[in-house]
């Protein structure tokens, strides 16, 4: 399953979910940085790629488990929302497609 | 490859997170990166009638290493002039936070951040750009 938060980067996310295990991007570009071209293909635009996490049930996976691991989450994203400049002009109502970012 | 202790501390207790206001003449303000590439900082300096940068706010969209440079940077700006935090190096982040090298380009990053910032508060008193 995979998830898309937007205004939030991947990896800082799973820097966030300490006991779960995850990873960003999907399971075919898991030893790279790019983010992943399945998600591109479906029509993600590249942001929203990198501010992917992707968590798996199993047959041992908890009521308890999913519960704590949306608990876990939803409290990361608040913090790293509270850190991401994206997010801030979101809530200014700034149309960040619209702006022109510098090339580096 | 684990997280360096110095990239998870930053991580976990941010410095200086925050916004200065953009209108303000003795602030200035530089934001790099772009979300298709999974890097954004916004960096600000609040600077005072000596030259010396009396405050630093950092906002990042971005990875654990990401977060860290900006977050170092702001606490190693605090009290510098804005001459001397110009001279602030990515080579010397890196190796403050003990960066792996595909993780160098954060500390590139954080590097373009400050120097954008000091190009804002120049261009805002007509001061000259630096290169």
């Amino acid at each position: 399953m995979n998830i898309s938060f937007n205004y939030v980067e991947g990896e800082s996310l799973i820097m966030a979910t300490k006991d779960i295990a995850v990873s960003s991007g999907s399971a075919c570009t898991s030893a790279s940085l790019e983010p992943s071209f399945v998600l591109r293909a479906i029509g993600r635009s590249d942001e929203l790629a990198h501010s992917s996490l992707r968590m798996s049930i199993g047959r041992f996976t908890t009521e308890q488990d999913i519960d704590a691991t949306i608990n876990t989450v939803t409290k990361a994203v608040e913090k790293l929302r509270a850190l991401s400049p994206l997010w801030e002009m979101y809530k200014d109502g700034i149309d960040i497609s619209k702006i022109e970012w510098a090339a580096h | 490859m684990a997280y360096g202790k110095k990239v998870l501390d930053h991580y976990e207790n941010p410095r200086n997170v925050g916004t200065l206001d953009k209108d303000d003449k003795s602030v200035g303000t530089g934001m790099v990166g772009a979300p298709a590439c999974g890097d954004v900082m916004k960096l600000q300096i609040k600077v005072n009638d000596d030259g010396v940068i009396e405050d630093a706010k950092f906002k990042t969209y971005g990875c654990g290493s990401a977060i860290a440079s900006s977050s170092l940077l702001t606490e190693w700006v605090r009290g510098k002039t804005v001459e001397q935090a110009q001279e602030i190096k990515n080579s010397e982040i890196a190796e403050e936070l003990a960066l792996p090298p595909v993780k160098i380009h954060c500390s590139v990053l954080a590097e373009d951040a400050i120097k954008a910032a000091v190009n804002d508060y120049y261009e805002k008193n007509n001061k000259k750009e630096i290169a």
